[in-house]
């Protein structure tokens, strides 16, 4: 493989963002209201030219204050996802780690619902509230990394099998604290246990939050940036990447804890939405090779074309009504993760 | 050719990213000003949340997130002006040829937002915060009621009635619903309260809480439940069921069959036999108007009472002692419906809330 240049990368991520940009276009034309691509053509050129007072307020309405914040939502959202996921799948050397699998977003959801149930007791401000259920998450998506870590290690070294199924029982334990959370102790206004198991994008959130969000997943995904060639190194292994003067314990640190922010804000404002943390680092791998200088940013590109395309088909395919988005992704991912799975037993 | 290490490039890219994703919030924030649906005559009301709201002073186009607040407002008088409503609102039959918007915990922001409602109109039982915070983002009034008992039913009817700008409707109204309630505490006077056991959901069991607004119907019918539970949906065991043993099984009716396959349906589960209220077929199937908060709930108290002490009721036809068909003459006709309620009610009890 040709050696990567910044020439290369930027070519490739440019590409990526075309690709993006054209399925936000189509996104944005498809939902349950109808709207022309000659309308929306001249609505998106009208917000670009600063003109937006002059828009139809009819779809207007729909399309730039209902459509576009939820899928800038998908997009924040999958590529925290799929960064995630490829950051983990570095830090924990085996190529199946995810988020959802290894029930860090679960954990996440754990930390969202206890924190929600929080700020209902303490009646806070609410600029200051806003920011207590992502923190929550981002406290439950690290405990549970560091849980999962411990049972996965047999005598010292990481055992992927272990690991895996480790991962899988805390799935399956953090769900059940959230049935438990739900039908008991939470009132009825922290969302359904579907929303919070299957992760759902039908929330509108309030610009403050978007923001929030893009600003917490530039600053993650910075910092993993920053690591990219150590992690690079450590493919090899941990001893290996020690020789060749890898500070590995900072590496580890600064991944867990950015890639647990990067888990804990996508679960606090949609839930555990699965498997896209699996297949897009899995998919870019196959077209730009494993180098963490490339992987990070088409991850990041890729996720978020994933999430774009999975959401719209979760609005439109039965129309009114919304099937949660996380049921799109597993139905996709599940079987991808057989195949990887069986590939490396062969 | 440079072969370029990863810090430099790394910032660079983040700053090129950064800049590119605060221009996107940047035109979602603008376009996102609230559609202002400018009009001069607004007030300011405190709804069932306990929120302030600005709402129109007088309401035109409305959607309803909730099949009680539809029926409601055909009760008033002010279906004209209904512009929305849900799937599940099916009473009256012609509330359901209003344009749907989606399910009640579910709807569609888009569906609602294209027909232009000045208000929205939730509860703060059935309808989820979320949606009453997106509805809020795009700058669309809700108002939300909240009865948990049958007098509070009555009073968020009144006030639903005021704030819709028909205040008189909702007085005569109001004073017809608690006349015919006073009526029947007359009538009923001291007798025994029946001891039953609502059912929710037959598996698992589902019964009420004693909080809820139907436990409160059961006490203006003449009735007590059996289940003391300060959960509004507890889940109980056929065991517990067995040992307090109820007079009566009081069930909602679905609309998939007679109120006897209802019964049969329930009486011939595995267990269901160990209650005597099943050997000796004391049940009671009343309209599933019961698990609706809404004006309606009067005449169900009504028909409930008749079937429970029909000795009381001695020149009503048709309430002979223990079944009572749903097909018999009452004063009350509740014609069945040809929606399967039975998907909804399931639904609902798993997310949230059963209430409609």
């Amino acid at each position: 493989m040709r050696p990567l240049t910044l020439g290369r990368l930027f070519l490739r991520c440019s590409i990526l963002a075309v690709i993006l940009f054209v399925v936000v276009v189509i996104a944005l034309k498809l939902g349950a209201v109808q709207v022309s691509l000659y309308g929306l053509g001249r609505d998106l050129i009208r917000v670009l030219l600063r003109q937006s007072s002059s828009i139809s307020s009819d779809y207007g309405l729909i399309v730039l204050n209902i459509r576009l914040p939820r899928i800038l939502l998908a997009i924040v959202v999958g590529a925290s996802l799929s960064v995630a996921g490829a950051s983990f799948q570095a830090l924990l050397r085996n190529p199946l780690a995810d988020p959802y699998v290894l029930g860090i977003s679960s954990g996440a959801a754990v930390g969202s619902i206890v924190a929600l149930m929080v700020e209902n007791q303490l009646a806070l401000s609410p600029e200051f509230a806003g920011l207590i259920t992502p923190f929550g998450a981002f406290l439950g998506a690290a405990v549970t990394i560091a849980a999962v870590y411990y049972l996965g290690r047999r005598d010292g070294q990481i055992d992927s099998t272990t690991l895996l199924l480790g991962g899988i029982i805390t799935a399956s334990f953090l769900s059940a604290i959230i049935m438990f959370l739900m039908s008991t102790l939470a009132g009825g206004n922290l969302r359904g246990a579907s929303y919070w198991m299957m992760g759902s994008l039908s929330t509108l959130p309030p610009e403050s939050l978007l923001f929030l969000l893009g600003i917490g997943f530039f600053v993650a995904t910075g910092a993993i940036y920053t690591t990219a060639s150590d992690l690079n190194l450590l493919l090899a292994g941990e001893k290996e990447a020690m020789h060749l003067g890898v500070d590995v314990r900072r590496v580890q640190i600064v991944v867990y804890l950015a890639a647990s922010i990067l888990t804990g804000l996508a679960v606090s404002v949609s839930g555990a939405i699965g498997y896209v943390g699996l297949l897009v680092p899995h998919a870019m791998r196959m077209i730009f090779g494993s180098d963490h200088r490339m992987l990070i940013p088409s991850s990041a590109l890729g996720g978020a074309i994933a999430l774009v395309i999975a959401d719209t088909i979760a609005r439109t395919v039965a129309a009114p009504s919304d099937l949660p988005v996380g049921a799109v992704t597993a139905m996709v991912g599940a079987p991808f993760f057989i195949y990887l799975l069986r590939r490396r037993l062969s | 050719m440079p072969i370029f290490t990863g810090r430099p490039v790394a910032r660079v890219l983040v700053i090129c990213a950064s800049l590119l994703l605060l221009c996107a919030t940047e035109t979602a924030a603008q376009a996102s000003s609230p559609a202002a649906t400018v009009s001069p005559l607004m007030h300011e009301v405190t709804d069932g949340y306990g929120r302030t709201v600005r709402i129109p002073l007088n309401p035109s186009r409305i959607v309803s997130l909730a099949p009680s607040l539809t029926e409601t407002l055909y009760a008033l008088g002010v279906e004209d002006r209904l512009v929305g409503d849900t799937d599940y609102c099916d009473y009256p039959p012609e509330a359901q040829k209003k344009p749907k918007v989606g399910g009640v915990i579910n709807p569609n922001l888009e569906q609602i937002a294209v027909l232009h409602p000045d208000l929205v109109l939730v509860t703060k039982e059935g309808n989820l915060l979320d949606t009453v915070r997106a509805l809020d983002t795009l700058g669309i009034p809700t108002y939300a009621t909240d009865a948990r008992t049958i007098n509070q039913i009555i009073s968020s009817t009144q006030k639903l009635a005021d704030v819709l700008n028909v205040s008189s409707a909702g007085k005569v109204l109001g004073d017809d619903l608690q006349r015919r309630l006073a009526a029947l505490q007359e009538r009923l006077g001291g007798a025994p309260p029946r001891r039953v056991l609502f059912i929710v959901w037959p598996e698992p069991l589902i019964s009420i809480g004693k909080d809820t607004f139907i436990a409160d119907a059961l006490r203006r019918a003449g009735a007590a439940s059996i289940v003391d539970s300060t959960q509004d949906w507890p889940q109980v065991s056929l065991e517990e069921v067995a040992h307090l043993q109820p007079d009566y099984l009081v069930l909602a009716a679905s609309h998939t069959g007679s109120a006897d396959n209802d019964f049969e349906a329930l009486a011939n589960r595995p267990g269901w036999q160990i209650l005597d209220a099943v050997r000796n077929r004391r049940f009671t199937v009343v309209s599933d108007a019961i698990i609706r908060p809404a004006p309606r709930m009067i005449s169900v108290i009504e028909e409930l009472a008749h079937k429970l002490h029909p000795d009381l009721f001695p020149e009503t036809p048709g309430t002979e002692k223990e079944t009572a068909p749903a097909n018999n003459p009452s004063p009350n006709p509740f014609q069945p419906k040809p929606m399967a309620l039975g998907t909804a009610t399931w639904t609902c009890s798993l997310e949230s809330p059963c209430v409609l």
